[in-house]
């Protein structure tokens, strides 16, 4: 086989297949209320934590959590952790050298327990640190899709 | 070998239907977990470790443990995955066994599920999909075009299957397609009567059946099961506690799996097959003897009272019920005529409707062990058998075509 390649190519495939996942009330709830630009969190009626998205059980105490533990946030946070990208996928599957690092933070909403990970931008390297107040940059236009939270960027 | 007893404590399912879009996996599956501990009467944080599956691939999710664990109330505890294709529910139930049988874990959920409907396409495209993903290469890799593989060899994956499994048991038996109209009409009958089943049907008839039209001879659409949506859960538990918190504990008296070679993707070795007969199935016939040399059972015949056999077409309960040593060779469709195998007859097969009336695949074997324990509790309602159940078979088929589960369940240890 020696200089031949044993990669087998198949060109057609003899059915479609894709995925349509059902993400649950909750999550469709959360999901849709983005377009009015509001997060939602949902806090267990058992232990009081609180989960951003909101989900139906609670992971601490196993109590069952309704749509009427839905609470709306701030979209306001802490930065707990960051770090710095320096290459992204080139859509090839490989990857790119970016000109501009991209600061991906750990962010804990104000009033909730779980934590979002999401770009910051707006902020120099040098002004970094460990509980920087942070708030939700939307989309221009929002239409009711997890992109629309655009990034976090700093309070003021 | 030292083994501890172990028993079913409680049981819990989810309706089967099409398209459950009200809930996500995690949320699906939680539910039949929250009924088996209600069921049970134990709480989330008296058990202390979950064995869970799905038909691999099948939903698009590739590590559905992680989703589901917190929602599970698992988390902080050990979670053990197994994944056997369509006898996934079959093996994580003794899977559910062998981590309490072995001191490992006092009380441990075991829970299966499939969800057909987060399937973009119909039925089961895209699960079968990730499945034969691998197969399909290993043909190209021997030079079999695609096109040509799923022309003459896979034709509709499981179905497929079970079509040359149908016609050499129709071959070597005498068994007709009316008898596949009988079981496929008792099936929706027997599920009428489990609410917790999907294609239910009072009071179907063979005719009924036979109306329906020929899909690939000898299966009419009627004959086929369903791609249903849901999850069952059983609390396993060893004897002190069993005893404790169960009036009737549900006991693994005896279990085994084997697999044949499968014998119809037949990809990896392509170019030759030693299993000739696919009706065969040597692997549920060694998983029998196994389960029941182990299960202390002499005369399957008479000392199983009731059977759940892993039948998504109807040829497979007639010759698995053969396989099984329930009836002797090619004599399973001359007992289904005279009624012996009525939810009131000698030896009720799938008194549920089997999987051929709900079949949420990576759960279909999990229910087999599930309905054989409601049957020995006594809780099976309406379609409890009314002979006092000693000793109950539920049976598992599946993995890519000839994975095989077997297990005994009773009213006593047994041992």
């Amino acid at each position: 086989m020696e200089g031949k390649s044993e990669i087998v190519e198949v060109k057609t495939f003899p059915f479609p297949a894709g995925f349509n996942w059902a993400v649950g009330p909750m999550m469709e709830r959360f999901i849709r209320t983005l377009a009015g630009r509001k997060v939602l969190g949902a806090r267990c009626p058992g232990c009081g934590y609180t989960y951003v998205p909101p989900r139906s059980r609670c992971g601490q105490c196993q109590a069952a959590i309704a749509e009427k533990d839905v609470v709306e946030l701030s979209g306001k946070g802490t930065l707990i952790s960051y770090t710095n990208a320096h290459v992204a996928p080139d859509g090839n599957g490989n990857l790119k050298d970016l000109e501009k690092p991209i600061v991906v933070g750990a962010v804990k909403l104000e009033d909730a327990d779980s934590v979002l990970f999401m770009p910051v931008e707006g902020v120099k390297p040098q002004d970094l640190k460990i509980g920087l107040a942070v708030k939700v940059r939307w989309r221009e236009e929002t239409k009711g899709a997890v992109a629309d939270i655009c990034c976090f960027e700093p309070v003021g | 070998m030292k083994r501890r007893n172990v028993a079913v404590i409680g049981c819990g399912q989810t309706k089967h239907s099409s398209r459950r879009r009200d809930v996500n996996v995690a949320e699906m599956v939680s539910e039949a977990v929250y009924n088996a501990l209600e069921d049970a009467q134990v709480s989330a944080r008296e058990v202390d470790a979950f064995v869970v599956g799905n038909m691999p691939g099948f939903g698009g999710v590739a590590q559905p443990e992680q989703w589901i664990a917190e929602s599970l109330g698992a988390a902080g505890k050990p979670v053990l995955r197994i994944a056997t294709g369509g006898t996934t529910g079959g093996s994580v139930g003794q899977g559910g066994y062998y981590v309490v049988a072995s001191g490992l874990h006092d009380m441990v959920v075991a829970v299966a599920w499939e969800k057909h409907s987060d399937s973009k396409e119909a039925g089961a495209t895209t699960g079968l999909l990730h499945v034969g993903l691998g197969n399909f290469f290993h043909a190209a890799g021997y030079g079999l075009s695609l096109k040509n593989l799923v022309a003459t060899s896979v034709v509709g994956a499981a179905a497929g299957v079970a079509v040359y499994q149908a016609m050499f048991y129709m071959h070597r038996s005498g068994c007709g397609i009316e008898h596949f109209d009988m079981v496929a009409a008792k099936a929706r009958r027997n599920a009428a009567k489990n609410k917790y089943a999907h294609l239910q049907w009072p009071g179907c008839t063979a005719e009924d059946i036979a109306k329906t039209d020929i899909v690939t001879y000898p299966f009419r659409y009627g004959h086929i099961c369903p791609a249903s949506d849901g999850a069952s859960a059983i609390v396993v538990a060893e004897e002190s506690l069993a005893r404790k918190k169960a009036k009737q504990p549900a006991w693994f008296k005896g279990l085994a799996s084997y697999t044949d070679e499968e014998n119809q993707l037949q990809s990896e070795n392509f170019g030759g097959v030693g299993v000739t007969d696919p009706s065969e199935q040597r692997g549920c016939w060694l998983s029998a003897v196994k389960a029941y040399r182990m299960a202390g059972i002499v005369d399957p015949k008479t000392e199983i009272d009731v059977a759940e056999i892993y039948q998504p077409f109807p040829s497979q309960e007639l010759f698995f019920a053969e396989r099984l040593g329930l009836f002797d060779e090619g004599t399973a469709w001359m007992a289904l005529e005279t009624g012996e195998t009525e939810i009131e007859g000698r030896m009720p097969l799938d008194p549920s409707g089997g999987v051929n009336a709900t079949n949420a695949i990576g759960s279909s074997a999990m229910q087999r062990i599930l309905e054989c324990a409601l049957q020995i509790m006594g809780k099976a309602e309406e379609h409890q058998v009314p002979k006092k159940v000693r000793n109950a078979l539920a049976h598992g088929w599946g993995g890519v075509t000839n994975y095989s589960t077997v297990t005994v369940l009773g009213d006593t240890p047994g041992r």
